[in-house]
């Protein structure tokens, strides 16, 4: 799609294929990174009155980094991951999950979702509560529907554990509206909500994530054989540049065009980050009142009483 | 032989909590004391924290408020400089920096430049200060008072020189952003910080002294980094990133006098012609002139500017 070369994440220090493919103006200092976002989970706990987190576990790269921030933040006993696979889910997802937690040694729950979501859109015969027209739902409702499955375990847990649910959605998939509202991107707070996926790599990588998670090609697994890259039509290293000078450094179509990038690609991208605005959001409330939250009521989130 | 100890308080304030702050700031004048300093920086809003938005009104105290009385009382013999969010008579609230001398609140300035753009908002929630003086300090130097945006502005630091300061300090919350490996130490804020100062200290050959906060307000991170910079443009001293500390930096003040003697940068200063040239500036911007340079028919007599003969 565009122009440019990448470089070796690695360096050359090692003969073997690199790790990922790196866009060279999204490198980072991975010691400033970690050293920040481990800092903002410990803040962002303290100030809630709260010592323990917990997140979803998928298998994937964004939430094993998110485990590792949070282990190092508040030690690994004070982390609770959850592993919620559906009776579709790959069965390596749980495997990647497991290598995680073993590696981090902080406590697990395995919560299968498969009877909520059956349970709603049935299950070869049987009827579920949405009635026999949800057992002709389609792979993207059953997918949102999985996500929120796991937000509500997650919420629950929550209470059980006495933690705070940590958020795992990276910068790429946030820009382009590539999660589930109210699901995946469900949260108490998100210490790599501002790291494209090229900039998560670089971190797990330096924080010793296990290699096969970097490696393996991103999935939502909501469906077998997913994988984001086909499904967006775009690889990572390409969305993470495009949207890089577009958005971060603003540049325009004209400067994106001469730089090497499609048009075709920068249309396409421009329309997933406007449509997906709502989904970066908090909800608009109508103004009626002399003050309204978020217009002319301003407070930070936590200041003194509002903690637990 | 003129020697000064400074004391960096590189502190992470926490939001809206006056009280805890307050206690910080005695701890640090303590520590300092003991440490041997005659000037302690506090940095910017480190009585109260940055990120205040509404609470500003709520965490506000005049220059006369008891808590902060009780904090100058605490500096007999030496010299702080503390932060906080300053009411006036009038019910404004600024962004202001407190020299603190020998008990008393020996001068207060009023930041200037309250950025609004980006991740700030200060516009919304405060008024600008419109004072700009350098102040006698009884380290028997003369001190320039800055908040962390009016260092963004040439004229400050240069005002500030102008009107005898040998010393500059800037107490900053600088949030740390623009993360990138290109950038010294990966920051692009921190990068940018230590070329102005290090410009500043060089061009108009003064200490600077720069005091930026650490820990978070919300989502932002405030990087420390704090220093201090001789009169050559070389940094003395660097605190380390995002650590919490009190950092002690020992000056030597008859170091401002070599460098001016040696590179006279400010005996040769044009303050006149710059005024001069801004106040043309100012009422071309403001519309209030005649454009010299408007196409007037050839041959046709140019009007006079307001208040000066054209020079040839």
């Amino acid at each position: 799609m565009a122009g440019g070369s990448s470089s070796d994440p690695l360096g050359g220090r090692e003969p073997a294929e690199p790790l990922f493919e790196l866009p060279p103006e999204l490198a980072i200092d991975t010691e400033v990174a970690r050293r920040v976002t481990v800092g903002f989970v410990r803040n962002q706990l303290r100030q809630a009155g709260f010592s323990r987190g917990l997140l979803g576990l998928s298998g994937g790269i964004d939430s094993a980094l998110v485990a590792f921030l949070v282990a190092e933040a508040i030690g690994p006993e004070n982390l609770l991951c959850v592993l919620m696979p559906y009776r579709t889910s790959s069965s390596e997802s749980v495997d990647h999950a497991r290598l995680v937690v073993d590696q981090l040694g902080c406590p697990s729950d395995l919560v299968d979702i498969s009877q909520i979501v059956d349970g709603y859109f049935g299950r070869d015969a049987e009827v579920g509560a949405g009635g026999t027209a949800a057992r002709e739902a389609s792979p993207l409702r059953r997918g949102n529907f999985m996500a929120r499955a796991r937000m509500c375990v997650l919420y629950d847990r929550s209470v059980t554990w006495g933690g705070l649910v940590v958020g795992t959605g990276n910068k790429t998939e946030s820009l382009i509206g590539y999660s589930t509202l109210f699901g995946d991107s469900a949260c108490a707070f998100n210490p790599i909500g501002d790291l494209y996926k090229s900039q998560v790599r670089q971190v797990a990588a330096a924080m010793r994530v296990p290699e096969t998670i970097i490696r393996k090609a991103p999935s939502a697994d909501l469906w077998p054989g997913q994988t984001d890259e086909a499904e967006a039509g775009f690889s990572y290293p390409e969305l993470d540049r495009l949207l890089f000078w577009m958005i971060d450094k603003r540049r325009t179509d004209e400067e994106l065009l001469a730089m090497g990038f499609a048009g075709t690609a920068i249309d396409r991208v421009k329309r997933l980050v406007a449509v997906s605005e709502f989904k970066r959001q908090v909800p608009p409330v109508a103004k009626l009142g002399p003050r309204t939250t978020g217009v002319d009521y301003l407070y930070p989130r936590r200041r003194p009483g509002s903690s637990r | 032989m003129h020697p000064l100890r400074i004391a960096l308080a590189q502190l992470a304030p926490r939001l809206g909590v006056l009280d805890d702050n307050l206690a910080a700031h005695r701890r640090g004048l303590a520590e300092a004391r003991s440490g041997g300093a005659g000037l302690v920086v506090f940095p910017e809003l480190g009585l109260t924290g940055y990120q205040l938005q509404d609470l500003a009104a709520e965490v506000a105290m005049r220059v006369d408020d008891p808590r902060l009385l009780s904090l100058a009382e605490e500096t007999a013999g030496m010299s702080a400089v503390v932060s906080f969010v300053e009411e006036a008579d009038d019910h404004r609230l600024f962004i202001s920096a407190a020299l603190l001398e020998d008990g008393e609140v020996r001068f207060v300035h009023r930041k200037l430049f309250l950025p609004t753009y980006g991740l700030f908002d200060e516009r919304r929630f405060f008024a600008a200060g419109d004072r700009l003086r350098a102040v006698e300090s009884r380290i028997g130097a003369r001190l320039g008072l800055a908040v962390c945006e009016d260092f963004w502005h040439l004229a400050v630091p240069e005002t500030l020189a102008l009107d005898g300061a040998q010393i500059l300090i800037n107490v900053s919350s600088s949030p740390g952003r623009d993360l990138a490996a290109i950038h010294e130490v990966g920051l692009g804020t921190a990068a940018s910080w230590r070329t102005l100062m290090r410009t500043y200290a060089q061009l108009t050959t003064s200490f600077v002294v720069f005091c930026n906060r650490v820990g978070m307000d919300e989502t932002i991170s405030f990087w420390g980094g704090s220093e201090v910079i001789a009169p050559t443009g070389e940094a003395v001293f660097t605190a380390p990133l995002f650590d919490e500390g009190l950092h002690f930096v020992d000056i030597e003040l008859g170091d401002v006098r070599r460098e001016r003697i040696g590179l006279p940068l400010l005996r040769d200063e044009r303050p006149e012609l710059h005024l001069r040239e801004l106040r043309r500036i100012i009422a071309e911007r403001t519309g209030m002139a005649i454009d010299a340079a408007s196409e007037a028919p050839d041959g046709a007599e140019r009007p006079a500017r307001r208040g000066e003969p054209e020079q040839s």
